[in-house]
This record gives structure tokens, C-alpha cells and sequence, in this order.
């Protein structure tokens, strides 16, 4: 019992012992490809810590909450979020704004794939998928969830449980692919980029599942910092971030998000997806 | 009824009403076999598994050693937590609480704690410590009451507390209680992997991204690690160097960032109450008003998301639990030496490793694409889960009764003289593993089995913590009287549950 006294009395000290230094902090998740998180996201801290003149450093999270909870709570000062990801954060933290996003978010969009047994092929107008069953991405993700849902709403305007035989979340795009491939679920929505490239790379069989239809352009990835920047280190940090980030060009670091460069934004570009997240019921 | 069937025994009884009831269950679940296409995805996952990568995840040696601290750590803390609260188990209320908090999945606590502590290893450590620590409490109270009393009435007069208790009761079953500290350590890499989902550094974190993206080369590397450290337990978990490894557990821990009280009053104060109640605090709504609001928030939540999580719940939990009786009955007598040969035994003993220590959720996961998106990936994945420890543990009481010795051959050797002796304690067991099996029906939620954790997590990821933690409070409530009514059923020879 003695030793276990102790080992209390040294968590307890370790506990209290960790504050920290002024720490430029931030997370990302990319919408492809996490592996190697740490080693591709510490180049980035590297850039920006040149560019700032402050210690930064990489946080890595799991999900889109976990990096909301991390933004919320300032462990994180910014964040590269998802369309939804980032209207969630800012509504919890006041004065926090969107900075800038990617080239490419600016008209994002999803695909909706079929295994070949549906007979389904490309068209234009959205099609008759009601009675198949169905698989999102992830719950909260912008590109395999939220617009997907929205888009099935208006269109066949019945609620996707009400619609589909059944319908699944499955995590992850790639994985969203690789089940509609094997037929586990006959039809479901993914990011543009990732099918693009898993087609590129040849990691999917086009002979067995093949888009179907391409949604409208929505707004999705964009860089969030929290209100109290300036506050915290020095006047003008924001608008210094700010152009760091919009000036990033070394191809190496924005093959991580992957993004071709980044461009201004504010909060008003992501009204759309926050008005679709209250249309369909994902916040209040 | 019962007087016209006494001469059904009354394990055989037990058997079969288990049997019809998981059996009901398995008709009410859903269970479509989908027509799949998977051969393209297997052969990609079989091509990894042939081609392990070790060095496609960075900082692996960090996340093997994070795994193991945290393990540590939460066993630590656990025993800290559960050793007292094992000499007070006895009041209802402390049992009720710690039945209550038991019931809730490492997951939750950590996604709970998330909120409260930040990423920070105090978040990992308390989700293992408080699901563990009141795990030992009961497991502890009930191995002390079975201690013999005869040393306890002749200590002298006047022998104080403490030694009353050293020498009365802890001394006579202090194996016992070292032997399922020790099994608990293997659970606890177990869930210290797991944590890794939702953002520890542990080896999960690598592992659910790599089988998720489809990375099996690394998923695999990452899977034989796994495999091989509570493979290889007995062999680097000395007793001697286990105050080496809490000394190192603390002092590589992650930084801890500095506790914010702010965030755990912000929680209790404004998180975790439905909206019309804050709308109430910030004065924009009357206190009448507020509760009616409230009461029929939480009405439309029963309704909607509680009562289709129970069902699903309950009915996955049993068919798991059926699936795995018939396991376990099929896989035991594969490991007895004395009927199958030395070879056939360690072919046996390393196939309950393998389903022992391959999560549920990767199980679920292969499961899922070869009979598709129904209930029945998740019934197998917890079925051969769970069969593969129960087996073990089984095995392992087979091994220490000395019967295999004693020249008890063949099948009927077996089946008249080893199935017997060990029959109930597996039966226990399994009664145990129940309570486990029902908290593990969440993380399946996390894959889309619609149960009461994939509402719990939808929630969580919807921000929404005041549904979660009603959710929470569902599961937790509903753990604790399936529990209640498994005890009865049981009777009052089981009501010592056993040791698990």
C-alpha cells in the first residue's frame, strides 16, 4: 500500500508540475491519408515557428470532436478543420474566426458511388437511390455526412433511415469506398479527393463500383484560431498567422493537408454549411 | 414443472434455458447474410498480413511503451481506488455505485474525460482506473469473504485492524488475489490499446487508423506487436521489475498539461444540462418552463434513441453470449493434452491468443465484409472474443486441478470427469464476462450496430454532451439490472462471483 501511497503523492506532483510556456499550438486531421501524422504535421510547426517567431507545436487528434474539444478548450490556439467540424468549433468559442482554406474548398464537393449490382450509372440529376442500402463516412465529416445527407433530404425529401434499407456510418472514406466495392452497403458518399485519388493509385476496382452522381460545389476545409490570439502573443499574431499560412508554397507542405495552397476566408464563407447543419438536425 | 424435470441436472438446466434464451435473441437480431463481393478487400488484407510493415508507423516503440504505461498506471490507480473500496463493498450503496461505474466502457469515460482534462494521460489513466478500481473492489470483497475464517477467530485479543485484516483474510488468498491483478494487467493492455481510438497515444491510435484506411501492411505489423507483448507477458511482467516500470510509466508519461478548473465547472455547470436548463440559468427562461422543456427532451431522447439502443443492446449481448458458450464448449476440449496431443493443445492455445488479443473491433471489422452490415459481424466478433478468454482462462483450471495427470483419458475422460469438475467456475465465468460482453456491445456501436454506445457516440461527436451522458446513465442503469437479474437466476450458490 505504501509504494501506491507514493506513486499517488508523484502523480499528484506531476499533475501540477506540467504548466507550460507560452506554446503556439495546433492540430489537423487531412481528409486522406493519416499516417505519419506527427513526422508530416512537425514540418508544418517548423514552417510557422520560422515564421512566427514562437515555439509551435503539432497536436495530434483522432477526430473531428476530439480536435472541436481541443480548439474549445485552448489546447489548441488553431486547427485545419472541416466544413462542419469548424462551424461547431467557433459556435463554442467566441470571437474565433476562420482565416483561410484551401484552394480547393472553396468548391468542394461529394460523390455518390454504387456497386455495380444496383445498375446505376452516372447521370445527371440526383438519382433514384431510395430502397438500396446506404453508407455515410464518418459521422461528423462534412463531405461523407453532413452535405450527402442534405442533398438525399431535398431531393427525395424523406429522412435517410426512412429511405434506405439500411444505412451505415463507416468511419472513414476510404473505408466508405472499400465497403461499397465489396457490396457490404450498395451506395454511399465520399470526399471527391479521396475517390479521385484512390483511383489514381489504382487501390480501387472501377469495374465493380463506379460514381454515380457529383453534388453541387459547398465549402469545406478551412484554418480556425481562437479570438484571444493577439491577446495571448502580442498584437498583429493573427494577421501574421494569417499570411504564414497563405504564403505556405513548399509543395512538401501542402502535399499534407494535401491542398494546393491556401487562400483568404472568413466565417460568412461557411454560413451554408452551418444553415445545412441546422436543416438537417446535426446542431440546434 | 420444476419437480417433474428434477431429473434434468441443475447445471443442464442452466445450459439450456442459456441456450434458449440466446437463442431468441439470435432469431430477434438481424442477422442477413448480404451477397458480397469481398475477395478484392480480403485479398488486399491477406497480402498485409503476409507483408507485415514495422516501420510504417512513426514513434512505434513510443506507442508500444505508452501502451503498456498506461496499462500500468490505470491498474495502479485502480488498486488504489478498488483496495478500500473493497472493505466497504458490502454496503449496498457502495456496491450500487461501483456497479454503476463498472457498467460504463473505458471508451466513454475516456471521451467523458476528454472533455473535463483535455488530451492529456491524466484522461487515459482515469478512464482505465475508475472502470478497473471498482472492478477490484468486488472482485476483491468476494475473494476475502472466501477466505477461511479460523485464522481470523484465533488471532489474540486485541490484534488491531490492519492485522486482523493482513493476517486474517488477505494472507490466506493472497495468490488469488496477486493471480487476478495479474489477469487484469492483460486486460488493461487490452484497453489501453483501445483508448488509442480515441486519442491516446497508445498502439490503438495507429491501429484504427491504419485498418481504417485500409494501410495492412502497418495494420498488421501493428496487430503482431499487439499480439506478441500479452503473448509474451509472463516473460517481461516480473514482479521485481514492476516498481522499475511504474518509475519509468511515470516518468516518460506524455506531458500533462496543467489542470484547468475552469473547464471542469464550465462541464458540471453548462455542459452537461440540456439546453432549456441554461436557457433558465441565463434567465431567458422561466424555472416551470425549463423543466417541462427539459422532461420532454429527455422523453423524445428515451424514446428515440435509449429505447432502440436497449433492445439492440440486450439482443446483441445475448446472441454474443450464446455464441460464445458454444465456443467454448467446442474449443475447451481442443486444448486438453491428454485427448487432442501436445501439437493440437499449442496449435489450440495459440488460437485463443490470436482471438483473446485481436480486438473486437478489428474482428468486427473482417467479419463485416465478409457477411455484411447486419448484427451478425458483432455477435461473432464479441463470440469469438470472448470464447477465446474464456477458453484460456478455463484451460488454465483445467491445468491446475491436476486432472490431465491423474489419467483422465480420452473423451470420456473428459467429458465424465474434467468437464464436470471445472463446469461451474467456466459457467461463472461466463455469467461474468456477461456484464463485459454488454459493455463491449459499444464499442461495436462505434462501427454502426445501432446499441446504446452508437448513440452514445453519435452524440459525442454531435457535441451534444447533456444526450451522452443520459445515454450513459441508460447503460450504465441497464448494466446494473441485467446484473441484478443475472444473480438471481444464478441463485444463491453463484451469488460469490467467481474470479475473473
Amino acid at each position: 500500500m505504501n509504494a501506491f501511497a507514493k506513486l499517488l503523492t508523484v502523480m499528484m506532483i506531476g499533475i501540477s508540475a506540467g504548466a507550460h510556456a507560452a506554446t503556439f499550438t495546433f492540430t489537423a486531421i487531412p481528409d486522406e491519408d493519416e499516417t505519419k501524422l506527427r513526422s508530416r504535421f512537425d514540418k508544418v510547426a517548423d514552417y510557422l515557428e520560422t515564421k512566427l517567431g514562437v515555439d509551435v507545436q503539432y497536436v495530434p487528434v483522432k477526430s473531428y470532436s476530439a480536435a472541436v474539444t481541443a480548439f474549445r478548450n485552448n489546447q489548441v490556439q488553431l486547427a485545419w478543420f472541416g466544413g462542419l467540424s469548424g462551424v461547431q468549433a467557433r459556435r463554442l468559442v467566441p470571437g474565433s474566426e476562420a482565416i483561410a482554406q484551401g484552394y480547393e474548398d472553396q468548391f468542394f464537393k461529394s460523390y455518390f458511388i454504387a456497386h455495380h449490382s444496383t445498375g446505376l450509372t452516372k447521370q445527371e440529376s440526383f438519382p433514384a437511390i431510395g430502397g438500396y442500402t446506404f453508407t455515410f463516412g464518418s459521422k461528423d465529416s462534412t463531405s461523407g455526412r453532413l452535405m450527402p445527407q442534405f442533398f438525399i433530404e431535398r431531393n427525395l425529401g424523406k429522412r435517410p433511415d426512412d429511405l434506405f434499407k439500411r444505412v451505415g456510418f463507416s468511419g472513414d472514406h476510404s473505408r466508405t469506398v472499400a465497403q461499397v466495392e465489396a457490396g457490404v452497403y450498395q451506395v454511399g458518399a465520399v470526399n471527391y479527393k479521396v475517390w479521385d485519388s484512390m483511383v489514381a493509385e489504382g487501390k480501387v476496382d472501377t469495374a465493380k463500383v463506379s460514381v454515380v452522381w457529383e453534388s453541387p460545389a459547398y465549402p469545406d476545409y478551412q484554418w480556425s484560431v481562437r479570438g484571444d490570439l493577439d491577446a495571448k502573443f502580442g498584437a498583429g499574431f493573427k494577421a501574421k498567422l494569417t499570411a504564414a499560412l497563405l504564403e505556405m508554397k513548399d509543395p512538401d507542405l501542402l502535399a499534407s493537408f494535401p491542398r494546393q495552397s491556401f487562400i483568404p476566408a472568413d466565417n460568412e464563407d461557411f454560413k451554408p454549411v452551418e444553415d445545412v447543419a441546422k436543416a438537417i438536425g446535426l446542431i440546434d | 414443472m420444476t419437480n417433474r424435470l428434477r431429473f434434468i441436472g441443475r447445471w443442464q438446466r442452466l445450459t439450456l434455458s442459456l441456450w434458449a434464451l440466446c437463442l431468441l435473441a439470435f432469431i430477434l437480431a438481424d442477422t442477413e447474410i448480404i451477397a458480397l463481393e469481398p475477395w478484392n478487400e480480403l485479398g488486399r488484407m491477406l497480402s498485409g498480413v503476409l507483408t507485415p510493415d514495422f516501420f510504417a508507423t512513426e514513434q512505434l516503440i513510443d506507442a508500444l511503451w505508452q501502451t503498456v504505461s498506461f496499462a500500468l498506471l490505470g491498474v495502479g490507480l485502480g488498486l488504489i481506488i478498488g483496495v478500500p473500496l473493497s472493505l466497504v463493498y458490502h454496503h449496498p450503496i457502495v456496491a450500487a455505485l461501483c456497479a454503476f461505474i463498472r457498467a460504463i466502457h473505458e471508451i466513454f469515460w475516456a471521451l467523458l474525460f476528454l472533455q473535463l482534462f483535455g488530451l492529456s494521460p491524466v484522461t487515459g489513466i482515469l478512464a482505465l482506473a475508475l472502470p478497473y478500481g471498482t472492478t477490484f473492489a468486488r472482485v476483491f470483497h468476494d475473494i476475502l469473504c472466501q477466505a477461511p475464517k479460523v485464522t481470523y477467530a484465533s488471532l489474540p485479543y486485541g490484534s488491531d485492524a490492519v492485522s486482523r485484516w493482513l493476517y486474517g483474510k488477505v494472507a490466506h488468498v493472497l495468490p488469488q488475489l496477486l493471480a487476478y491483478v495479474r489477469y487484469r494487467f492483460e486486460c488493461a493492455l487490452r484497453s489501453s490499446a483501445v483508448l488509442g481510438f480515441v486519442g491516446m497515444p497508445t498502439l490503438g491510435f495507429h491501429l484504427e487508423s491504419a485498418f481504417k484506411q485500409g494501410h495492412y501492411s502497418e495494420g498488421a505489423a501493428l496487430l503482431i506487436l499487439f499480439i506478441a507483448l500479452i503473448g509474451t507477458l509472463p516473460y517481461w511482467c516480473k514482479k521485481a521489475l514492476l516498481p522499475l516500470y511504474f518509475i519509468a510509466a511515470l516518468w516518460f508519461l506524455p506531458p500533462v498539461a496543467n489542470i484547468d478548473s475552469q473547464l471542469i465547472w464550465r462541464f458540471v455547470s453548462e455542459d452537461i444540462w440540456p439546453q432549456a436548463i441554461r436557457d433558465w440559468q441565463l434567465g431567458e427562461l422561466g424555472l416551470a418552463a425549463a423543466l417541462g422543456q427539459s422532461a420532454s427532451w429527455a422523453f423524445e431522447l428515451l424514446q428515440t434513441q435509449a429505447l432502440e439502443g436497449i433492445g439492440a443492446t440486450l439482443v446483441l449481448a445475448f446472441a454474443a453470449l450464446g455464441l460464445t458458450h458454444l465456443l467454448v464448449c467446442l474449443l475447451l476440449p481442443l486444448g486438453y493434452t491428454a485427448l487432442i496431443g501436445r501439437i493440437g493443445a499449442g496449435a489450440q492455445r495459440f488460437g485463443l491468443l490470436l482471438a483473446r488479443s485481436v480486438p473486437e473491433y478489428i474482428l468486427a471489422f473482417v467479419f463485416m465484409l465478409l457477411f455484411g452490415p447486419s448484427m451478425l459481424p458483432a455477435i461473432l466478433a464479441l463470440g469469438v472474443h470472448n470464447a477465446g478468454l474464456i477458453a484460456f482462462l478455463s484451460g488454465k483450471n483445467i491445468k491446475d486441478s491436476g486432472l490431465e495427470t491423474e489419467g483422465c483419458r480420452g473423451l470420456d475422460g473428459f467429458g465424465y470427469q474434467v468437464l464436470p469438475r471445472i463446469y461451474p467456475g467456466m459457467m461463472a465465468l461466463l455469467f461474468y464476462r456477461f456484464e463485459v460482453i454488454l459493455r463491449e456491445t459499444a464499442i461495436l456501436g462505434m462501427l454502426g450496430v445501432a446499441t446504446l454506445g452508437f448513440y452514445i457516440d453519435s452524440n459525442f461527436s454531435e457535441i451534444r454532451f447533456s444526450g451522452a451522458l443520459l445515454l450513459m446513465g441508460v447503460t450504465a442503469m441497464l448494466n446494473v439490472a441485467v446484473d441484478a437479474i443475472a444473480r438471481r437466476v444464478m441463485g444463491e450458490q453463484l451469488r460469490q462471483p467467481q474470479r475473473c
